[in-house]
């Protein structure tokens, strides 16, 4: 089953996958993501044609509770975030619970 | 709870078996374990590579960006960008790794030559070229991270439920399981014990009886003899 990569985020930070040649993108204005980011991110992850959502790890602070958990913790679509230091911050929550060490400490 | 069997030798045969075929199962979960773990481990090495090397690229590809905005302009740069007509794919597979299913993805039509982008040569620099290309590499980052970020999930679920049912074996069922047991041999002893008083009682009253019944023989005999002798 062929899938495809969408990108969700700021305009200036989709124009660049766009170049890349991503179909699916949505776009949403800094100053409308506190509203609307919700509904974009849920619109994604219910497309079954999307297989990988690229976000900006900064967006994710803008998502509400419930929408933040089923995106960190989706397998299909995975969510992979870019920039922001934390790296994949579901993830680190995860191996802490899991192995009872958090492993992905900075060294 | 202990007190819920009932005291039989059979409750107790069917106990020892469930205690043997836990202790099996735990034994070969905690293996399982230990095994995701160490595969897990492999899995986060390569994760963490990968993860830098995507923060690299972004970076990169960030960089190249905006120095082509900067110089071509946001409308060039965007137009270009509404232009291609080439999209990539991804086509999931997958892998097993002790059990737990890991997709391996693969991508088709990520990196494109010149001709392919399909926003034409003469009308842009080659600044947007670049951030093309940039943009492209970071994409096939972004691939392997979400394949190999994927399997991570998915192996920490796995270790999870193992972990928590390897917890609930020995922390829950064996202890119950053998405090049962213990329960059911103790009062089977009880039992025994009461079997063999009430075996000794009879038998002293038995005993007593036979005497008796000896002694009244003998009574009577004598009376016997007696008024024979008269």
């Amino acid at each position: 089953m062929s899938q495809e990569i969408a990108v969700v985020g700021s305009p200036d930070f989709t124009t660049g996958f766009r170049l890349a040649g991503v179909r699916k993108f949505e776009t949403v204005a800094d100053d409308d993501k506190p509203e609307q980011l919700d509904e974009a991110v849920s619109g994604v992850f219910e497309d079954n044609d999307v297989g990988i959502v690229v976000m900006h790890d900064d967006d994710l602070e803008h998502l509400s509770r419930d929408v933040r958990e089923t995106a960190e913790t989706s397998i299909e679509p995975t969510l992979v975030t870019l920039g922001g230091s934390a790296g994949a911050s579901g993830l680190r929550d995860q191996i802490k619970r899991a192995i009872g060490i958090d492993l992905m400490e900075e060294d | 709870m202990a007190k819920d069997v009932k005291p039989t030798r059979k409750n107790l045969m069917a106990i020892e078996d469930r205690i043997e075929l836990s202790e099996r199962g735990h034994d070969t979960l905690e293996q399982k374990r230990d095994g995701l773990i160490m595969e897990f481990m492999d899995i986060l090495e390569q994760a963490q590579d990968v993860r830098s090397e995507l923060d690299a690229n972004y970076e990169t590809a960030q960089e190249t960006l905006n120095m082509a905005r900067a110089m071509e302009g946001d409308v060039a740069v965007r137009g270009a960008a509404a232009a291609l007509k080439e999209h990539p794919e991804i086509t999931t597979q997958s892998k097993n790794i002790m059990g737990v299913v890991v997709p391996q993805i693969e991508s088709s039509r990520v990196k494109k030559s010149l001709d392919q982008r399909g926003y034409g040569l003469l009308g842009s620099s080659a600044r947007i070229d670049e951030a093309a290309d940039a943009y492209e590499e970071l994409l096939e980052t972004i691939i392997l991270a979400a394949e190999v970020e994927t399997a991570m999930k998915k192996m920490l679920t796995e270790i999870e439920t193992t972990k928590r049912r390897v917890n609930a074996l020995e922390f829950k069922l064996l202890p119950d399981l053998n405090e049962n047991k213990e329960y059911i041999e103790q009062k089977l002893e009880e039992q025994e014990r009461e079997e063999i008083f009430r075996l000794k009682k009879i038998k002293n009253k038995k005993e007593k009886e036979a005497a008796e019944a000896e002694a009244e023989a003998e009574a009577e005999e004598a009376t016997a003899t007696a008024s024979a002798d008269d």
